[in-house]
């Protein structure tokens, strides 16, 4: 439907994401930075910009921005500058954004995204750190506005892509593979529905061989889903006034996530003025070469590494390394499940089954109720034929349930797989010899019986038979 | 640099301050000679000089990445003109 509506256009598709740096204080203050703490209860004298306070620079929050931009494989600047940008608004205190404009802690870099197309490279143009602004409350109150200035100060890396995606899709892929870098490096948490990670998307569309549109930003989507939405709406809303002889106005929007549509929120007229100007309250910031070597040194293996090593060592496929590296968590547990078992068993499992349960119980892999531990005895059991594919599903349920271990439950439930031969010869035996009718009808040419005799069998077993055996057995019976 | 009464009202608009009519032709002229006198130091040559931000032979001061929450939520509010349930109060802003 999206590509119907777009067909013959071109999208053009630049990102900024805000992303919170996991420091335990603020970026120029040390005030606490945690979530959902009383108003106004992480907030000291330089958050609330009381006169003749001086900002600090948090030397961790440097660490993570510029490990950040190794990262994005991007050039990090030994030489930047922080600047005011000003506007007025009620939860900027300080009448501006302590910020960096000409002169950003990390310069060019890139990351790669798969598509549909293959593996595509996503120019990033820059990273710079800034704070973040206080809290407004607009619904508390029919005529006042409140103000929380709790997140006021927090640090922030805002990562600018260049124009490069050219679908929702894209677009989606990209900021979910700059999350999963950043929270490989542990430089933000990722967490979108708090905050901590979240994105201002512009978009324009024009003809294919014309040249760009007029682009609308739109503000402040916190979810890939929004931002996939967000991104469909405005693409048709430009088409259909383009078609209709009109034109785009640069402007920016706002994503209304009940209704899936977005509102003009100021237009270019209205656009800030933001009269940059370095701050005199801070020097420029300059990094040392050994410094920053032993960051490059620190790097731990990043998603890009480990789905090429996943591919060599386990044979996986492209497509399942992908979405097992994409989450740090899950590539970890995958790791000390795989260790001497079957790679294809396991990713099996882990994105199929234990998926499932995840997602019907609405956790992430960090609050897995089944540890990598239980996952990997319980695959033990289906290797060695103790149990069947089916029985090992009953038994990760319950083992969802009680916390017991695979082989305790197998034990309790008497659904041990009987593999031994002699006694699934005595039930193959037994069945053929109460169906001498049946058996004369297969060897006159009727095959589908075949499975009528398996059936019975396991049946008789009560399902516990190894169903490979009983068919080996049934078949060579037949054949007789 | 010239001043002119657009850019004034502009500026007085961008910081939130009201400008009247009557104001207008001297603030206009005050900002100008301020202007005309920061203008001066266009009068130094410093195409030889590299461009800095600051002056000083600094580094930039840091600091770790500690807590130190001493500032109570009573203390922050003090001077807060309308205060209620721990928040700040302003006039109603919707943008």
């Amino acid at each position: 439907m999206v590509a119907q509506m777009i067909e013959g256009w071109n999208l053009v598709i630049g990102i900024e994401i805000h992303a919170q740096v996991n420091s335990k204080s603020k970026l120029f203050s040390s005030s606490p930075t945690d979530f959902g703490s009383k108003p106004n209860s992480q907030v000291s004298l330089i958050d609330a910009a009381m006169p003749g306070m001086l900002p600090v620079i948090n030397k961790f929050c440097i660490e993570q921005a510029v490990k950040s931009g190794i990262g994005l494989n991007a050039k990090i600047n030994k030489n930047s500058i922080f600047d005011r940008k000003n506007y007025f608004y009620q939860d900027l205190p300080q009448g501006y954004q302590i910020s960096q404009y000409k002169d950003p802690i990390v310069g060019e870099g890139f990351v790669e995204i798969e598509t549909k197309n293959g593996q595509k490279k996503i120019g990033v143009e820059r990273l710079h750190l800034e704070q973040d602004a206080g809290k407004s409350l607009h619904d508390q109150d029919p005529n006042f506005t409140f103000v929380d200035l709790n997140r006021s100060g927090i640090a922030l890396m805002e990562i600018v892509s260049k124009p490069d995606m050219n679908s929702p899709e894209e677009a989606v892929e990209y900021v979910r593979k700059v999350r999963s870098i950043l929270r490989y490096l542990g430089t933000c948490d990722g967490n979108m529905e708090q905050g901590s990670l979240r994105a201002d998307v512009n978009v324009s569309v024009n003809k294919p061989g014309n040249e760009l549109g007029t682009r609308c930003e739109i503000k402040n989507l916190n979810s890939f889903k929004f931002i996939h939405a967000a991104i469909v709406y405005e693409a048709r809303r430009q088409i259909k006034l383009i078609e209709q002889g009109e034109s785009v106005n640069q402007e920016t929007r706002l994503f209304n996530t009940q209704s899936g549509e977005t509102r003009s929120m100021r237009s270019k007229e209205d656009a800030h003025d933001y009269r940059y100007f370095p701050d005199p309250d801070l020097l420029p910031l300059t990094l040392d070469d050994d410094w920053i070597k032993g960051l490059q040194d620190s790097i731990p293996e990043l998603p890009d590494q480990i789905k090429e090593r996943f591919i060599n060592e386990y044979s996986l496929s492209s497509y399942d390394a992908n979405i097992i590296v994409s989450d740090k968590a899950t590539s970890e547990y995958f790791e000390d499940v795989v260790k001497n078992r079957n790679p294809k068993l396991v990713t099996t499992w882990v994105t199929g089954e234990l998926f499932s349960i995840l997602n019907k119980k609405n956790l992430i892999m960090e609050d897995s109720p089944i540890t990598s531990k239980q996952l990997g005895e319980l695959i033990d059991n289906i290797e060695n034929g103790k149990i069947s594919n089916r029985q090992a599903k009953e038994v990760l349920e319950e083992m969802c349930e009680s916390g017991k271990g695979a082989s305790e439950i197998i034990d309790e439930k008497g659904l041990s797989q009987i593999s031994d031969e002699n006694e699934i010869e005595s039930l193959v035996d037994s069945v053929l010899n109460s169906n001498p009718e049946n058996v004369k009808k297969y060897k006159n040419g009727k095959d589908k019986l075949f499975g009528f005799f398996v059936g019975e069998a396991m049946k008789l077993s009560k399902g516990k038979a190894n169903p490979k055996i009983v068919n080996d057995l049934i078949k060579k019976k037949l054949s007789q | 640099m010239e001043f002119d009464k657009k850019s004034l009202l502009k500026l007085g608009k961008l910081a939130r301050i009201s400008i009247n009519e009557d104001n207008l032709n001297n603030l206009s002229k005050d900002l100008n000679s301020i202007l005309e006198f920061v203008d001066q130091l266009k009068e130094i040559k410093t195409d030889q000089v590299d461009p800095t931000s600051n002056s000083l032979n600094q580094k930039l001061e840091v600091r770790d990445d500690k807590v130190d929450n001493k500032n109570s939520t009573e203390d922050v509010l003090e001077n807060a003109p309308e205060k209620e349930m721990d928040f700040f109060v302003v006039p109603k802003v919707i943008e």
